[in-house]
């Protein structure tokens, strides 16, 4: 070990700027991946934990009946935060009126997660408070206190007992859909249910258990609790109870993945750039060490232990470095982030210091030991040695390096092998068109003036540099035109799932002789709606002679698939058209004018799940009654889009025999919220479910998540400026000693500086076009593959790639290489 | 001290096989001090490289001191290197982001001995360089450059110091003065001398001349 002489080289090639750019490389490596690491993580963390407000829970088991104490127990044993809610329709009371409400009944400790809001009074804006009602008080709804005719302060009765309204209730976390959330929240506490004798052996309750705890806690709970619970129980955390949040989440999870990804694989880049000018510059002194009686393992031992060094310090840095970023970020976007995020932890840390070292080992390390091999001789002839500098081995320590960290990020086999493969392809299809575009240019230079020629003559004199230049500018700018596009397609996608006007209240239990008066009463308050369905409780009993119920059995036991069973009750419906939203994907949609033998069309999860095809023979029981019908058609349902759907829809005229109630979605403006009494006063039996607050919700988290894309988008956008300035800082060498030469034959600043720039954006300009083709390819591939995103033909990309490439090459490389015009020519000549 | 038997270099270049030495017998003896002539591009270069176990024969054998150098890898030459050898070049040849008493302390630094800055400072006075020792090479005028890299030569011990025209470089009086510089330590530490030289009036000043032709070894005088 040559520990002195290293710290000596070290320090000596630091002051001399040897490694600087190397430095700055493995620090921004290590920057990058701390800051977004950390970030992500804490972002993760604050969006699931904002998510299960929609749980006031990280855990819920819902059932219909009281679950087995054991359950409880252990989640006590366990360290769980526990609450308890029962949920009941019952009639509340004033002094002179009635109204059927959706009573929920807490526990002390309710909410575990997320917050109530309360007002003092109806109507007004309330003020957070992390606790539900006292013993002995009931909050409610506004709308509710019009329509008993009272005001905070006045007693209301539930069942027998009597209880103040002390508090108006604006919102609660956990208020999701569902039909026990069904007419107007009475919320009461837990303690006093059974004051008010409303609920009795038989009566429709829905009891939900909700626990908060560390995640592995609540993963072990949630696999010991699994098999105990009946059909009548389930659990689930927020990613199942919330299905379009879950799927954003998960998205948006991959994308800071990604983004991550590409963020060390461009890093990367610049390290291995920086190292391998490192060592092109440093074959000369090693032949000198060897002269000197240095030999190989001596020679590995001095730059091993630098780079050791030297990573050291720079994953020091570059974590320190990405600790305070992350938090400077967090502190200027606080304003913007309406979530509190949690506080840092180290893990992050630590793995932005193993990134460095990996990146350390796979970029810079082999074309460092390939100093080892270098021959004596050169010192008396230097051209030797020179042309060793990448063999196979740097590419299998490069290549290993990359789809190790790829696949360490991701987590995600598939992920990795698309985006490495599609990155082998892409760099060997981009550099046979860069070779043919460095020709044209080469042509079109000479009809041009002199610094054009002088310009493109050069990028045609280093041909292979230029290439590998004209790659290393054009994947970069692949990366950031990918992430771009992925991040726009995400975005778009999360806005049109819920649009600004998707219907927000879900209106059921419509009697048909309503249906016509209902139609008027929303055109005349100019209330958009969606058709009324009809809608009746049924389920299939058999498939083609086979019970249904030994079908989910087996289905159960054999594939352990969750998806939705064929026995299940489902809400029916027919229709002559087929809903908005919803595409046929096996079968044929009926005519409009069907009549004859019963037909279905059946939801693709329903059927894929079941194994239903088209042609196969159903018998429904509805209402007691047993209706025969043929699988007419597979369709694809847009779920999220809160218009009403169905998973079963007859053809027309096939449940005409049966008496349904109506339903359908319609939409409120904050302000129109008084409509719906209006509306149920009229109309008393029917039933409205407000998920106004739910959808507010999600568009929260999704604006959330939507600016934690662009900050990644942003951070990542600094790594890959980075790589373009190391590629270009790579270069200088050769163009110093180009335009040194030129200007002692007397070329002028100008034409130099002329031909600099024209260089640098013709490179950045083949480099665009390089990017837009290979991004367009790529972004389909991740669209189709991992983000399950439609795709389309992006042309922004074809204007924005070279455009990007040609201005921000051009500049950079001018300013980088100014240096070059303002060196006078003896000093650099001096260094040759 | 030095000896080769039929020693041959044959090179790959793009004009098909070139052989720059074709079969040198020739005997150097402990102490003794040998210059090495010959016209531009005869071999003496490749020679030197050869004798010092810098550059690997086609053809025959070297011996240095006890070890025959076509037996040993990469690894054991540069031990040997390190050792025994010494090199001046004519081009210098020092590392420019080390100082002048860095440059000289190197060999021993290699070796891991402790007494390297001691050595190296004793070397730099003896050169006339005593007050220049923090100064990088970049700082340094030729001729002073060279007598770092003469220092440093002498610093690891060595019992053969190779030169290849190590005053090409230089004016006629500063290269007289690197002479003189060589021939005193060369006495002084009892070094065998092998010097290769365009110049008549240096060669005579070497115990005896060795003239290459072509390749060819042409006289042996003295
Ligand atoms: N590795 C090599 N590849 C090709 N040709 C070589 C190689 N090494 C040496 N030569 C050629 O061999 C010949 C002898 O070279 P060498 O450097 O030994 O000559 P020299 O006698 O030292 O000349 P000078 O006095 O000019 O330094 C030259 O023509 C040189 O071009
Ligand atoms: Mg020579």
């Amino acid at each position: 070990m040559h520990f002195t002489l290293a710290a000596k080289f070290l320090w000596r090639d630091w002051r001399a700027g040897e490694l600087t750019l190397l430095l700055w490389a493995l620090i921004i490596a290590v920057g990058t991946v701390t800051t977004i690491t950390l970030f992500v993580d804490r972002l993760q963390q604050a969006l699931l934990n904002e998510s299960s407000t929609f749980l006031a829970a990280d855990r819920v088991i819902a059932s219909s009946d009281p679950i087995d104490p054991d359950i409880l127990a252990r989640a006590e044993a366990l360290g769980l935060k526990q609450a308890q809610t029962l949920s009941f329709l019952s009639m509340a009371f004033s002094e002179d009126r009635a109204q059927l409400a959706s009573v929920k009944a807490v526990s002390d400790s309710y909410p575990l997660r997320g917050t109530l809001i309360v007002a003092d009074a109806a109507f007004v804006r309330g003020t957070p408070i992390t606790r539900g009602p006292g013993r002995g008080e009931v909050w409610m709804e506004s709308r509710l206190l019009p329509s008993l005719g009272v005001e905070t302060g006045d007693l209301v009765d539930i069942g027998v007992a009597s209880f103040p309204i002390v508090k108006v209730l604006v919102k609660e976390p956990d208020r999701g859909g569902g039909f026990n959330s069904a007419g107007p929240r009475v919320l009461m506490n837990l303690a006093d249910v059974a004051a008010t004798e409303v609920v009795q052996p038989g009566s429709r309750i829905s009891y939900r258990y909700l626990f908060a705890g560390d995640p592995d806690t609540l993963g072990e709970f949630e696999d010991w609790v699994k098999p105990k619970l009946g059909l009548e129980g389930r659990i689930f955390g927020v990613k199942e109870g919330t299905a379009g949040i879950g799927s954003a989440l998960e998205r948006a999870e991959r994308f800071m993945l990604l983004g991550g990804l590409l963020g060390v694989i461009l890093a990367g880049v610049a390290i291995a750039l920086a190292a391998q000018r490192y060592a092109l510059r440093h074959y000369d002194h090693v032949a000198i060490l060897k002269t000197l009686g240095a030999t190989p393992d001596s020679i590995d031992s001095i730059f091993v232990v630098m780079f050791v060094l030297l990573g050291t310090l720079a994953t020091m840095l570059g974590s320190g470095i990405g600790y305070f970023a992350q938090t400077a970020a967090v502190q200027i976007l606080a304003p913007l982030i309406p979530i509190e995020l949690p506080a840092p932890g180290m893990q992050p840390v630590w793995l932005g210091m193993v990134t460095g070292f990996i990146c350390l080992l796979s970029f810079a390390l082999p074309p460092l030991l390939k100093l080892r091999k270098t021959d004596p001789v050169r010192v008396i002839r230097r051209e030797i040695g020179d042309a060793s500098i990448a063999d196979r081995s740097t590419y299998l320590f490069a290549i290993v390096g990359t789809i190790g960290l790829m696949w360490w990020y991701s987590q995600d086999l598939w992920l990795t092998t698309l985006v490495f493969t599609g990155g082998v392809v892409a760099i060997l299809a981009l550099s046979i068109v860069a070779y043919f575009l460095l020709r044209s240019g080469r042509i079109v230079g000479m009809q041009a003036g002199s610094a054009w020629r002088l310009a493109l003559a050069g990028m045609q004199r280093r041909g292979r540099e230029n290439t590998m230049q004209i790659l290393i500018f054009g994947l970069s700018i692949m990366l950031l035109l990918i992430l771009y596009l992925v991040r726009t397609a995400l975005i778009e996608e999360w806005q049109a799932q819920i649009p600004v006007d998707a219907p927000n209240h879900f209106a059921i239990n419509i009697s048909p002789e309503d249906t016509g008066p209902i139609r008027a009463l929303f055109a005349e308050n100019n209330i958009a709606s969606q058709p009324l369905y009809p809608m009746i409780r049924g389920r299939i009993t058999q498939v083609n002679d086979e019970l249904a119920r030994e079908r989910d059995k087996r289905r159960e036991q054999t594939t352990g698939d969750s998806g939705p069973g064929a026995s299940s009750g489902r809400n029916l419906t027919w229709s002559a058209t087929l809903p908005d939203d919803n595409r046929v994907i096996a079968g044929k949609w009926w005519s409009s004018e069907h009549t004859g033998e019963a037909q279905v069309s059946l939801e693709e999860d329903l059927a894929r799940s079941n194994r239903l095809k088209v042609g196969d023979r159903l018998i429904f029981s509805i209402q007691g009654r047993e209706l025969i019908a043929q699988v007419g058609s597979i369709r694809t349902v847009a779920w999220d889009n809160m218009r009403p759907n169905f998973y079963i829809i007859f053809s027309p005229g096939a449940l005409d025999d049966f008496p349904s109630t109506y339903m359908t979605s319609f939409y409120l403006e904050k302000d129109q919220k008084l409509f719906l009494n209006e509306l149920l006063s009229r109309y008393p039996t029917m039933t409205v479910l407000e998920v106004d607050a739910l959808i507010e919700q999600i568009q929260t988290i999704i604006s959330q998540v939507t600016l934690a894309i662009e900050l990644i988008l942003g951070l990542i956008m600094i790594a890959g400026s980075l790589v373009l300035l190391a590629s270009i800082q790579a270069s200088m060498d050769e163009r110093f000693k180009q335009h040194a030469i030129l200007r002692t034959l007397g070329a002028g600043r100008k034409l130099v500086l002329g031909s600099l720039a024209i260089e640098f954006c013709a490179l950045g300009f083949f480099a665009g076009v390089l990017a837009a083709i290979g991004s367009e390819i790529t972004v389909y591939a991740l669209e189709t593959e991992i983000f399950q995103l439609d795709y389309h033909v992006n042309p922004v990309v074809w204007i924005m790639g070279p455009v990007v490439g040609t201005v921000l090459i051009g500049a950079l490389g001018t300013i980088a290489t100014r240096k070059v015009v303002n060196t006078s020519p003896t000093t650099v000549l001096r260094g040759l | 001290m030095i000896k080769t038997v039929d020693l041959g270099k044959t090179v790959q270049t793009s004009e098909g096989q070139l052989t720059i030495l074709k079969g040198i017998n020739l005997e150097i003896k402990k102490s003794e001090s040998v210059a090495i002539v010959g016209a531009s591009g005869s071999g003496k270069t490749t020679l030197l490289s050869l004798l010092a176990g810098l550059d690997t024969p086609t053809r025959g054998q070297i011996f240095l001191g006890d070890h025959e150098l076509n037996d040993l890898d990469e690894e054991q030459r540069a031990r040997v290197r390190g050792e025994m050898v010494g090199f001046v070049f004519q081009t210098f040849q020092l590392l420019s982001s080390l100082t002048a008493m860095e440059n000289v302390m190197l060999p021993a630094e290699l070796r891991n001995d402790p007494d390297a800055e001691e050595k190296a400072r004793e070397l730099m006075h003896r050169v006339g360089l005593g007050h220049r020792i923090r100064h990088y090479p970049r700082q340094l005028s030729g001729g002073e450059q060279q007598r770092v890299a003469i220092a440093r030569a002498f610093a690891s011990s060595a019992a053969v110091l190779f030169a290849d025209e190590p005053t090409g470089n230089l004016d006629t009086k500063t290269g007289g003065h690197i002479i003189d510089l060589i021939f005193d330590l060369n006495a002084e530490f009892g070094t065998t001398l092998v010097l290769v030289t365009h110049d008549a009036h240096l060669a005579d000043r070497c115990g005896r001349s060795i003239l290459i032709e072509s390749g060819e070894l042409v006289v042996e005088g003295g």
